[in-house]
Formats: structure tokens, sequence, C-alpha cells
């Protein structure tokens, strides 16, 4: 038999398929990738805001807030305990294992207020807590002033316990954003290795908060009824993203699983999400420090799915109403960061995928997986039609916030110490 | 054995011993490449909750790798540290100190 007469067939095939617009053949219209490096030498990036022009206001852990202006200068505005070269310095704010100063974000009316915020740990109180600061921006972007304090009693860990990652400041959130849809600041917390926090109903850690500008309860927030009013979401385990649906303004969270299960969630306003930790319930016993989170066994490998059952981080057998998760990572738990959305036809089909970064981390076996995943959610969030890995030029890297910029490019910090903007070609 | 000779190889073996003379930087800088950047950053600097390993000399991180091999916490990190040091042989752990010990930041 001639190549020719098993060929022709096919190819018959082919052209059928093409013009009845079969799904048999589709081009792809994924854009390559270009990186620049928009700043290096940082310690620990932590977030960023963008203004219009592309004034980027960014975190670092350890050190402050500072801004980089359009034509590149930096400076140094609101700088922690210990640090110089800040035109402000804070002592009362502190750094410690995880926490530190962590998210940013600036005023949807910035061009009247000159507003921008910050979440950071403060020993301002005893015990230390984390607090959402606000302050002004002078015209020139030099000094920062009006410093107030619009939440106060954010939990903080304040000593170690045995628990991986078990020093204090642990599972601290710190994910702050304005969302297009209402306006209101959505504050994202931690659960600090303490399990009567999450399902605590004062008690702000393992929350999602939703607040105005001054720090109040925002109008509608609907938590069952003696919770504080400025919880938008409970039963959280430490959500470190936040986005909203660049059409509906549905907003979707990320938070870090247990050696297992990280998770994407949609928010539902008043919503359990249904982590609850505590020992002694749940078919559990006695766990270190009372706290069951990397329960049954924190300290050698195991099955995740054995995990997930014997301690899931979304648990409908306590809670039935509870937010069911949109994708929970394949069952892994590998450090799940930031969440943002891909807007503009520069991004061809991934116009309007979640992005989401991971930090990596792998324990018993299970992989690392440092990436960037596109995935392509439903409209309301409650599902995912696809998951693919972003084909980032700088490769793998402890990708800590995704935001984008003004122009449409994707900016990400990696702990390794640099800002990256990723540009469509 | 002639005198000088034994001398000769006295010498060399105390060197030896007493510098690490044998490690292999660049099997440590492959390793540490592999099993050790992802967390502590591709300089040893430090990251996130993970240790700066700058400064540290060859004896020291010798001696953690070897209590975490051996299965003993040091920190709350040892559960991660302590699988991965395993399954570290005495010449990996001597090029990973050889390393870090020169070239971290």
């Amino acid at each position: 038999m001639s190549p020719k007469t098993t060929l022709r067939p096919l190819c018959a095939a082919i052209a059928s398929a093409v013009i009845v617009g079969f799904p048999a053949v589709t081009t792809a219209n994924e854009p390559e990738l270009s990186q620049t490096e928009v700043l290096t030498g940082l310690e620990n990036p932590w977030d960023m805001a963008f203004l219009p022009d592309g004034t980027m206001f960014y975190t670092e852990r350890c050190l402050g807030l500072s801004v980089r202006l359009p034509d590149g200068e930096v400076e140094h505005l609101l700088g922690m305990e210990g640090t110089e070269e800040y035109a402000t310095t804070a002592d009362d704010l502190v750094c410690e294992g995880q926490a530190g100063m962590n998210g940013v974000a600036i005023d949807p009316d910035f061009d009247e207020n000159r507003t921008v915020y910050v979440y950071s740990a403060s020993n301002m109180s005893e015990p230390r807590t984390n607090r959402v600061l606000r302050m002004t921006v002078n015209s020139d972007f030099t000094q920062v002033s009006d410093r107030t304090d619009i939440v106060e009693d954010i939990p903080y860990k304040p000593a170690a316990t045995d628990h991986p990652f078990g020093d204090a400041g642990a599972h601290n959130g710190g994910r702050i954003r304005f969302s297009p849809e209402d306006g209101y600041l959505y504050v994202t917390t931690g659960d600090n290795h303490n399990s009567e926090i999450p399902q605590s109903p004062k008690l702000l850690g393992g929350k999602v908060l939703r607040i105005d500008q001054d720090g109040k309860a925002a109008e509608g927030n609907e938590s069952p009824e003696g919770f504080d009013p400025r919880i938008y979401t409970y039963g959280h385990r430490n959500v470190q993203g936040i986005t909203f649906h660049p059409t509906t303004g549905q907003p979707i969270v990320t938070e870090h699983g247990p050696w297992h299960s990280d998770e994407i969630n949609a928010l539902v306003n008043g919503g359990n999400s249904g982590w609850d930790p505590k020992p002694n319930m749940a078919g559990r016993g006695d766990c270190p420090d009372d706290y069951c989170g990397y329960e049954p066994n924190q300290t050698e490998g195991m099955d995740p799915k054995e995990r997930a059952a014997y301690m899931p981080v979304t648990d409908t057998e306590t809670y039935p109403d509870a937010m069911q998760p949109a994708w929970q990572n394949d069952g892994l738990s590998q450090g799940i960061s930031s969440a943002e959305f891909l807007v503009g036809e520069q991004w061809g089909d991934w116009d309007g995928r979640l992005v989401v970064g991971f930090m990596g981390i792998g324990f018993g076996g299970t992989p690392v997986g440092q990436r960037i995943n596109l995935i392509d959610i439903a409209e309301d969030g409650l599902s995912v039609n696809d998951v693919a890995k972003m084909p980032v030029p700088m490769g793998a890297a402890r990708f800590r916030s995704l935001v984008l910029g003004p122009e449409g490019d994707l900016y990400t910090a990696v702990d390794e110490g640099s800002i990256y903007r990723i540009t469509p070609e | 054995m002639n005198t000088s000779l034994f001398i000769v190889i006295a010498a060399a073996l105390a060197m030896g011993s007493a510098t690490g003379q044998a490690a292999d930087k660049s099997a440590g800088e492959a390793l540490f490449a592999d099993a050790c950047a992802q967390c502590h950053g591709p300089n040893g600097k430090g990251m996130a909750s993970f240790p700066s390993l700058s400064g540290r000399d060859a004896e020291y991180i010798t001696s953690r790798l070897e209590t975490y091999r051996a299965g003993e916490k040091v920190g709350s990190n040892s559960f991660l540290m302590i699988p991965n040091a395993t399954d570290l042989s005495d010449d990996d752990i001597a090029n990973l100190a050889a390393f870090i010990a020169e070239s971290a930041e």
C-alpha cells in the first residue's frame, strides 16, 4: 500500500472538519511571553499596587513600604523597626516568621485623597496584632503621613508551637484588595495555628473582612448573628490571595492547604469555608498544641488523600453548607499564593484566565511545584474548566504576588528578591 | 618506610582531614541547586521562613546536616530538613558544606 493511498482519506476528513467547524482542528492563540526585571535586590518583596501612570507601590516584608515612580526612581516611604533610609520609620511595625508588612492597596479615589493602605504586624498592642494602616502620600511621592490604623485587632501568632512552620507570626494572611465592583476593601487573614480562631465569631483570624476606608463594616455583610460585622466570610485557614472576576465582580480567594489541597474558593457573603482544626471533634483526638491542622501525621510523609480524609480543608460533614472549593490543586499543598485575572486582547486565548502563583513546597515525596497556573474558571467561580502551567521566561521561583499593571502586563514578585514584568507578545 | 616519605604522607593526611580538602565544590553547587535553592534561595541568602546560610562555615553546615541526617530536630523547619538530609552521604555533606561556606551571600 502506498503512503498516498493511506493519507488521502485522512486529508479529506480533516478538510471536512474544518469546513463544518468541528473542533478537530483548532488554532491556539497563546502569546509568547517576554520579561523585564523591574526591581531586584529586594528583601522578600510581598505585594504591589499600581497607579494608572505605572507608579508602583510595593512592600518588603521586613523593611516596609516603597514606591517606584514611572522614571524608575524609588522612594522609601514607611520603614519598619530597625530600618534606615526610609522617610518615616514606625518602630511598632515588626517582622517575624511569615508576618511583617504584607499587602498594599491604593484607594479607588486616590486622585482626590492620595490614600494608600498596608497590612502589617505591630507591637503597639500587647499581645501583638496585625493592623491595616491608612496613609496619605504627598504630591511628589517622597513621604507618607496621617497614619490611621483602620483595623487594629487582627490576631497575630505570638509564640512558637509544635507544628510545621511553627514559629511566631505564622499563618498570617495579609492580602488586601479593593473590589472594583462594590468599592470595599477586602482583607484576608490567617488562623495563627490556633484552632479556636477560624470558626470564632469575634476573632478576626481565618476570615475575609469587608470594610470601608475607615475600617467600618461594609454595608450588607451577612455573617451570622453574633459575628463581628466586619466579617464577610469565615472558616478559612490562611488566605493568601484575593481577586475579583473581571465581568461579574465575584471575589475569589486562594488559601494554603495543610500538606494537602490548596484551595481556590468563590466567596459567598456570610459563608463558612469549613476549616475547623479543633481537637476532639470530627473523629479526631488530641493534637499537638491543640491544633490538628497537619494531622494525622505532621512530621512525616503520607498520602495526601489520607490527610484530606482525616483533616479536610473544607469539612462538609461538620458544616454541610460550607462554601465548596472550585479547585483543590489535585490534592496537593504547594504554597498557593496570590491570584489575579488576565484582562485584555493582548493575552489572546488567556484573556479572562485566572492566574495563580505557587511558591512551591514538597513534603514526603510530593512535588514542589513552583509555577504560575493559568486557570479557566467559570464566571461564578464555582468550577474550573482547564488548568495549565504558564510558560514564564524566568522559570521556577517562589511566586509571592501577581498583579496586573495598568498597561495590562502581569507583574510578579518572587521571594528571591525581584519584581518582574511579564509581557505578552 | 623511608622516614621523609612517611612524614610527607602523614602531613598530607592530616591536612586533608583538617581542611576537608577532598570536598568537591562543583558537586556541592549542583546538589545545592537541586535540593536547597528552592527554599534558601539561589545564593543561599534565605527567603520567607527559610534562613540565610550566609556566613556559615563548613563546620557548622556539616554539623547541622549530620544532625538532621540522624533524625534529630533543630528548629521549626526540622520537618523539612530531616527528610532532605536522610539520604546524604558523607561526601554529599562535605561538598555542600564547602560550597555553602564559600558561596552563600
